[in-house]
């Protein structure tokens, strides 16, 4: 691409685009040779339901908003009429975000004040030791015997999917916190413990605090449709309805959807994260 | 040129900073021993002493942070158990805050309910022109350079108006050249302040350019060896006589093994 004799800038310039390209027609070329792949592997499997085709799932993908359904919100009481897939969406959002929120919202809490305060510390590790490795998923009797198994159930299961690597991430950024940083705000005339942990260990923490939520949103996507799996209604719950019925094709065509939400909400939220650590 | 000077008496009343027979140890080591000082009101006391001789040491427990194993601090007559606003601290390696812009830093000391300034904004504009940092109030700390991180540590310490303000080695990791100016921008904050100064360092030189009196530390344990009243006005130029002498008889001192009877006679 270079020659010996030309050098400088514009050179090194040209091989900055030139392997930009070069990246972007890699990766390209390897969406091209999966989907080939699958394209032949679905044409020479039988029966065809084993390996849905690339084209039949597209079908099935262009249907979800071909269609529409009638869903209800919880609490409202309303009815909404949304295109099909737009519809489980929103119904598996009733539960997730929620339960994202909520799971965030306490784990990060019990972690901060956990992280800060050495006696809650030596109070609370065992036991969070010992529930710490229940997967979240294993809850789901508790979630029906509890709430029964439709969104506050579903609900659940996700906070706590939530609240655990929530809980970690403050836990750790809290332990970080320079010690250099809290005397800094001692001399200023910081003096209560609640202040300091407010105006120092919580910003101070903030990034861990964002790459934790940011995680959670990923890993509760795991978690909700494992939970519709047992029958809340929403996306996971349609992917099962749909293969009982041996429409494999639209089975895909959630998942797609799944993969779908799960990247808009992450590129959203990085693109919070940029702006909100600015000063990284 | 002052050789050395009495014992400091406790009870005299311009003594802003009495440090009495003040020991503290961590772990197994002895950082400081019965070291007793006492700096006067409004006056340039640097402290300096080999590296681990215990002179950060005993600017924290003089700034709150660290708690004597024996001995007091008495600041103004009474008795140091914590930080306090009357103490401001610049330390070494700035310790700003790194989400706080260069005013968000300043102001945070402004922010306690203890702060009575009528007008907040109008005093971080003064102090970031003191500083010499106007038009990088909105910059964050990692846009800064050294020099610069530490005039916002200056001016974040100055914005609560301590009495005293304790330094320490803030301008060990700053190149030479903005040191000498840093030097003289902090000879000038102190005319205009006539604060209470204290300076811990390790470089001769610095001491002996910014210091009404030096207090020289030894090491193992940490214990007053001698201080020295620097008698040459101010601009001080490193090059001139006196000033060659003075650092030559501070590197002496420093030399000097230490003995329990000379200390008595000379701290």
């Amino acid at each position: 691409m270079s020659t010996p004799t030309d050098t400088g800038s514009d050179t090194l310039l040209d091989v900055g685009v030139d392997g930009n390209l070069r990246r972007y027609l890699r990766g390209l070329s390897g969406l091209a040779i999966f989907l080939l792949v699958w394209w032949v592997g679905a044409l020479t499997t039988q029966p065809s339901y084993l390996v849905p085709g690339p084209v039949d799932a597209a079908r099935a993908f262009a249907e979800l908003f071909t269609t529409s359904t009638r869903i209800a919100a919880p609490l409202a009481g309303l009815e909404l009429v949304l295109p099909t897939g737009l519809a489980h969406l929103t119904q598996t959002l009733f539960h997730y975000i929620p339960g994202l929120l909520l799971g965030a919202v306490c784990g990060s809490s019990l972690g901060l004040v956990m992280g800060w305060n050495g006696v809650l510390d030596d109070w609370l590790r065992p036991l969070i030791r010992v529930l710490r490795p229940i997967p979240p998923l294993a809850w789901i009797v508790f979630a029906i015997v509890w709430f029964g198994i439709h969104h506050t159930g579903a609900a659940f299961i996700v906070f706590v999917g939530a609240f655990w690597i929530n809980f970690y991430a403050a836990y750790g950024g809290v332990e970080g916190v320079s010690s250099e940083l809290t005397d800094a705000a001692s001399t200023l005339g910081v003096e209560r413990d609640l202040s300091m942990l407010k105006l120092v260990a919580l910003p101070s923490a903030a990034p861990q605090l964002l790459t934790g939520f940011r995680t959670s949103i990923g890993r509760c996507w795991m978690i909700v449709v494992g939970a519709e799996l047992f029958g809340a209604p929403g996306v996971g719950y349609e992917i099962i309805n749909a293969a009982n019925n041996l429409a494999m094709e639209t089975s895909v065509a959630y998942m797609f959807l799944i993969s779908l939400a799960f990247l808009t909400m992450d590129v959203g939220f990085r693109l919070l994260e940029r702006r909100v650590l600015a000063w990284r | 040129m002052a050789l050395s000077e009495p014992a400091p008496d406790p009870v005299k009343s311009d003594r802003k900073i009495v440090v009495d027979g003040v020991s503290k140890a961590y772990d197994t080591v002895q950082a400081l021993s019965e070291v007793s000082l006492a700096v006067q009101e409004g006056e340039f006391c640097c402290i300096v002493g080999p590296s681990g001789c215990g002179k950060t040491t005993l600017l924290r427990t003089i700034a709150g942070l660290e708690d004597a194993n024996s001995g007091s601090i008495l600041v103004d007559g009474d008795r140091v158990t914590g930080p306090g606003l009357d103490r401001g601290m610049v330390f070494q390696e700035y310790a700003l805050f790194p989400w706080r812009t260069v005013c968000g830093n300043i102001r945070f000391g402004l922010d306690r309910p203890a702060c009575d300034c009528v007008d907040c904004e109008q005093r971080i504009r003064e102090l970031v022109n003191l500083v010499g940092l106007s038009g990088f109030e909105d910059a964050y700390p990692k846009e800064l350079s050294g020099g610069m991180k530490q005039r916002v540590g200056i001016a974040r310490a100055l914005a609560v108006d301590p009495e005293i303000l304790l330094l320490d080695e803030p301008f060990g990791s700053v190149d030479a050249r903005t040191r000498d100016r840093l030097h003289d921008e902090l000879l000038d904050i102190w005319a205009e302040t006539q604060q209470t100064v204290v300076f811990v360092t390790h470089d001769i030189d610095e001491a002996v350019k910014l210091a009404d009196r030096i207090v020289v530390l030894d090491d193992d344990p940490g214990t007053v060896q001698s201080t020295v009243t620097v008698d040459i006005d101010h601009p001080r130029k490193r090059t001139s006589h006196e000033f060659v002498e003075y650092v030559a008889r501070i590197r002496d001192e420093l030399g000097r093994p230490s003995d329990a009877n000379q200390r008595n006679n000379n701290f």
